[in-house]
């Protein structure tokens, strides 16, 4: 088989493993609505636990304990403290997805999509994806710059707050259509 | 023609009544006009064929050249009802469909561009299959990134229409792998490997069938109405913001990366 036949055979398949990918678990996307559904959700956002989360990795807390405590407890101590952020870390993503996807829904509401900031927004988030990813084994390495993640606990917030407030909005508006939809269709009996 | 090609032809063509038929009598064909088109078209597609392999045989010229643009037309006529399968899922959301049929175009055009690069110097020889399994490699993509733009956006397909268009790719992806292979099996020796190329792309066609009648064996389901209102301000208004501090965020992140923050 020569190269080009080879490319075509290799397209073909990874097509095939796409159209079962995309086709696959219907649930998932119910799951994924019933997540954006879940609205209340927004406001315990783990962004909120920053100061918990950077006063448990603080480096005087670490130096205080290194002088009074024993070298085993203060690994353990250590370990335990990069175990918190790592987890606050998949948290942050957590809210970040929600946001994301929050995001995708408003789009997808829209009458009129600009195509560019849709392909700008997918590649900020596939960035994002990936530096996360790095700055996740950062982490697990041992290293924890820790104000920076304050800024970016900072940046997710602000979304947060525009995406609820539009959120309410959308929601006002659906309900003004559904009355409007429901007045029509009684052909204006309802009207006073 | 061998005995079992015969056997799978006739499968294919009772499969293809009964597709038409489920159409006709559930009132699909009022929502899907194109697609009822499309399983007619494959019917007299049929009975064209018969009509041709007994008239000229079916290793004459005449009978190959009829038979391919008999493919072409029901070809054209798949594109149209996949189009409008698109189109009828996507109702509701406007925006999309104008993302989605935009989609379309730059991946049709993007692997049309691919198969004529990576065929080029053959075309000569090559002639209808390599038209053939061009088109299905575009229609296949195309298809799939319009499904990908589904899942993206969380765009709700009901089962039915899903089964319709993962017939549509996993038949032409079949073929696309048929033609490859057997391409490569029997680039000079073609007409040796012809019952196979006839009972392996028959086969995969009598799947898709099997799937398009499980999903037309009930009446396509009631098209939700479009309760949301048009959200144009709202989306104008917020996706620059959102995209901005999606930005500022991931500079924080780069600047993390780069160590500009020192460890604690």
């Amino acid at each position: 088989m020569n190269l080009p036949l080879l490319l075509l055979f290799g397209f073909a398949v990874l097509l095939m493993l796409l159209l079962a990918w995309v086709l696959r678990d219907p649930r998932e996307l119910a799951q994924a609505d019933v997540d954006f559904g879940d609205a209340e959700d927004l406001d315990r956002r783990h962004v909120a636990y920053f100061p918990q989360v950077r006063q448990a990795l603080a480096a005087d807390d670490s130096a205080f304990l290194a002088s009074r405590a024993s070298q085993a407890l203060t690994h353990r101590v250590r370990r335990e403290r990069r175990k918190i952020a790592l987890a606050y870390l998949a948290c942050l993503r957590g809210d970040f997805l929600k946001l994301w996807r929050l995001a995708r829904v408003i789009a997808s509401m829209a009458p009129q999509v600009g195509a560019a900031q849709e392909l700008e927004r997918l590649q900020l988030g596939l960035a994002f994806s990936w530096r996360y990813e790095m700055i996740r084994m950062k982490f697990f390495l041992g290293f924890a710059p820790l104000p920076e993640l304050g800024s970016l606990s900072k940046v997710v917030s602000r979304l947060s707050i525009r995406l609820e407030t539009a959120t309410k909005d959308l929601g006002e508006r659906a309900a003004l259509a559904a009355k409007l939809a429901s007045s029509m269709d009684g052909r204006g009996l309802d009207t006073p | 023609m061998p005995l079992y090609i015969l056997v799978l032809w006739a499968c294919s063509a009772l499969l293809q009544l009964i597709t038409l038929i489920l159409l006709l009598a559930n009132g699909s064909f009022r929502k899907l006009p194109f697609f009822t088109v499309y399983a007619a078209l494959n019917l007299c597609q049929v009975a064209f064929l018969v009509f041709v392999y007994s008239t000229w045989g079916i290793d004459s010229k005449p009978g190959k050249v009829l038979a391919w643009y008999s493919e072409c037309v029901t070809l054209i006529a798949q594109a149209l009802a996949t189009t409008e399968i698109l189109k009828v899922t996507l109702r509701p959301y406007q925006g999309i469909w104008g993302l989605a049929w935009r989609a379309l175009a730059f991946t049709s055009a993007l692997v049309v561009l691919i198969v004529a690069l990576a065929t080029y110097g053959d075309w000569g020889t090559a002639g209808w299959f390599e038209l053939n399994r061009g088109y299905h490699l575009t229609f296949a993509a195309a298809v799939i990134a319009c499904l990908l733009l589904f899942r993206y956006y969380s765009v709700q397909v009901s089962a039915a229409y899903k089964r319709i268009l993962g017939g549509f790719c996993l038949y032409s992806c079949t073929e696309i792998l048929i033609n490859t292979v057997l391409q490569s099996l029997a680039k000079k020796w073609f007409d040796a490997y012809q019952p196979i190329w006839q009972s392996s792309t028959m086969l995969s066609f009598i799947v898709v069938l099997f799937i398009w009648v499980s999903a037309l064996w009930k009446p396509l389901p009631i098209e939700a109405r479009q309760a949301a209102p048009p959200a144009d301000s709202i989306y104008q208004r917020l996706s620059p913001e959102i995209n901005e501090r999606l930005r500022e965020l991931n500079e924080k992140l780069l600047r993390l990366w780069k160590l500009e923050a020192r460890p604690q």
